[in-house]
């Protein structure tokens, strides 16, 4: 009420003034009559003011007035704010098309009852906090979600819980839009099941943070997606990739750990990413990568760490890009560069524990790898400046040869690979001559100072 | 020790087979984009005359991998395509009705779905009124 009360009073210091202006006008007139109409036309206007602006709180619960949210929405006006009390709500699918606030107390249960897309928002200006939904319907034809978003702007999808949903947040064709904090688990094993936990398509200006995001198809999916934020986002154990990004420009991801999901994170048919200080872990797999880069320019990937994945990095078709900072280890292939890819940098990342450390299938060199740490490396520096003093050839010819026959593989380590290996490091004929470090670092480089 | 001789004989012809082989959804790549196959509405197949099989996800993955010229024309066998209205089922490319609207979402956004029969694709496309195509125009679009 103290902020009624003090609008007032400044509506009231404001309508003086014009009422002096109103009163030089109309000097004829018989000023306090005058002052007095005015005031009271003032007053009108402003008590109707305040019952437009002030929004209600419309509670909603059992031992409420209103027992369902669909009714709660109906009486809702736009600002408005609906409370939802704890308890089990099976209204089937709820259309929001009004920008109202939806708040859940401890965790309202919003059920799907295994038939129902949840929420269908269709307004700009919607928040939905603090929500459970479980137990979406599943279709293949159409996209069911806990919360779908259809053309709309500023819409913000916080704190809520999501388990065994079909898509969990679903939105398309929006933008400046917030969706932070929010935990996704779902635990089906047929992949026809589920579909993709935080779904983005042809939207821009999206931030994703905070999401924990486990069991679904992708954990973050962006189609056409441009000039958007992902960041501090924990997503595990999801069949396909932990993130996959098609055509989707102009965006950063930060931060974020990709654990155990079925083929890593694949970003895709894109230019201008900027991937910085996330952690690739144990994507293990036949066609399984850490990160797969497919058809990627302008791009800048730094401070990451890739442990133990098939490869870490798979790189095809990618231009431009510098890999700076990043932390390989124990990966089976850490890099892995096909000869479709020019001009990138590769500079003071560290390479410790892999299988192979860069395996490529041409002999062109068209990429510079220069200043980075080999834990393999074996010269000496003699003159003391921290750089050895002879190159360092990063593809080894057993990777080469396993790049063209892969069943190779179930050779290495044995005696007659390690005479090889060493014949062709005295005398290079398999292994691109030019693919070299010039400048291996005798320490690893410190993890830089921008990974927060 | 003729049954065993017989049998060695078959197993030689039987691997040297050229046939088609099911698309592993949720396991299998597709050879162009490196995706995982998932969706099962759409899908692609090529095999070679000697029996080498190529997947694919999409539509477009599949044309693009045939007009880059890895594999002969005279060198293919099979071009399948998955019928939209039987998941998982393959149809013969050359046979398929082909519809094309921005409604239809595939893996890789070629927005290209295939049926093997007209009227499967008349009720789906109801909703969508993309147009139609056939493979000759597909193929000629992607070149």
């Amino acid at each position: 009420m103290s902020s009624n009360q003090l609008s007032l009073g400044y509506w009231l210091q404001a309508s003086r003034f014009r009422l002096q202006a109103c009163s030089l006008k109309l000097e004829a007139c018989d000023q306090n009559f005058r002052l007095n109409k005015c005031f009271y036309f003032i007053f009108t206007i402003l008590s109707l003011f305040n019952t437009i602006s002030f929004a209600r709180t419309i509670k909603i619960g059992a031992k409420e007035s209103i027992r369902t949210i669909k009714q709660g929405i109906r009486i809702a006006k736009s600002g408005d704010t609906l409370l939802i009390k704890s308890g089990i709500y099976r209204e089937g699918n709820i259309v929001i098309e009004k920008s109202i606030t939806i708040i859940g107390e401890n965790y309202p249960v919003m059920d799907g009852e295994n038939k129902y897309e949840i929420f269908t928002i269709h307004a700009n200006g919607i928040t939905i906090k603090g929500m459970k939904f479980i137990n979406t319907g599943i279709a293949s034809m159409t996209d069911l979600a806990a919360v779908k978003v259809l053309d709309s702007k500023n819409v913000h999808i916080l704190n809520n819980i999501f388990r065994n949903t079909f898509f969990g947040i679903h939105f398309s064709n929006s933008s400046q839009s917030w969706i932070e904090n929010n935990d996704l688990e779902s635990s089906v094993e047929a992949e026809h099941q589920i579909a993709n936990g935080i779904h983005m398509w042809k939207c821009e200006h999206i931030t994703i943070n905070n999401n924990r995001i486990k069991g679904h198809r992708d954990g973050i999916y962006f189609e056409f997606v441009t000039s958007s934020l992902i960041t501090n986002n924990y997503s595990e154990g999801n069949l396909r990739y932990g993130l996959h990004f098609m055509f989707s420009h102009n965006d950063e991801y930060r931060n974020n750990t990709f654990i155990n999901n079925g083929a890593g994170v694949a970003v895709m048919y894109t230019k201008n990413v900027k991937m910085i200080g996330n952690t690739f872990k144990h994507n293990w797999g036949s066609s399984a990568y850490g990160l797969l880069l497919k058809d990627i320019r302008d791009s800048e990937v730094r401070d990451n760490i890739y442990d133990e994945n098939t490869v870490g990095i798979h790189l095809e078709g990618v231009s431009r890009t510098n890999f700076d900072n990043n932390q390989f280890m124990k990966n089976g292939y850490a890099v892995r560069l096909q000869a479709s890819c020019d001009d990138n940098t590769f500079t003071k990342n560290n390479f410790t524990g892999n299988t192979f450390d860069i395996a490529t299938n041409g002999n062109t060199v068209l990429n510079t790898i220069n200043g980075n740490y080999w834990d393999k490396y074996e010269g000496y520096d003699l003159n003391k400046d921290g750089i050895g003093d002879v190159p360092f050839h990063p593809v080894s010819m057993y990777a080469m040869i396993v790049e063209r026959v892969p069943p190779a593989v179930l050779l290495w380590r044995s005696f007659l690979v390690f005479l090889m290996d060493r014949a062709e490091k005295a005398v290079p004929a398999a292994t691109p001559e030019n693919l070299k470090d010039m400048s291996p670092y005798m320490k690893p480089n410190g993890l830089h100072s921008a990974r927060k | 020790m003729r049954t065993g001789i017989l049998f060695l004989i078959s197993f030689f012809l039987w691997s040297c087979s050229v046939e088609p082989t099911p698309l592993l959804y949720g396991k299998d790549a597709c050879h162009a984009c490196k995706m995982t196959l998932m969706d099962k509405k759409f899908g692609a197949e090529v095999v070679t005359s000697k029996g080498k099989v190529y997947k694919f996800d999409d539509m477009n993955c599949m044309i693009n991998f045939l007009n880059s010229g890895t594999v002969q024309e005279e060198n293919i066998a099979y071009r399948l395509v998955i019928d939209f209205a039987n998941p998982e089922k393959f149809i013969d490319a050359k046979d398929a009705h082909y519809v094309k609207s921005d409604k239809i979402r595939s893996p890789m956004a070629s927005e290209i779905a295939a049926f093997s029969k007209k009227e499967d694709l008349d009720a789906s496309n109801k909703e969508w009124k993309g147009i139609l195509l056939s493979w000759g125009e597909l193929v000629a679009e992607f070149k």
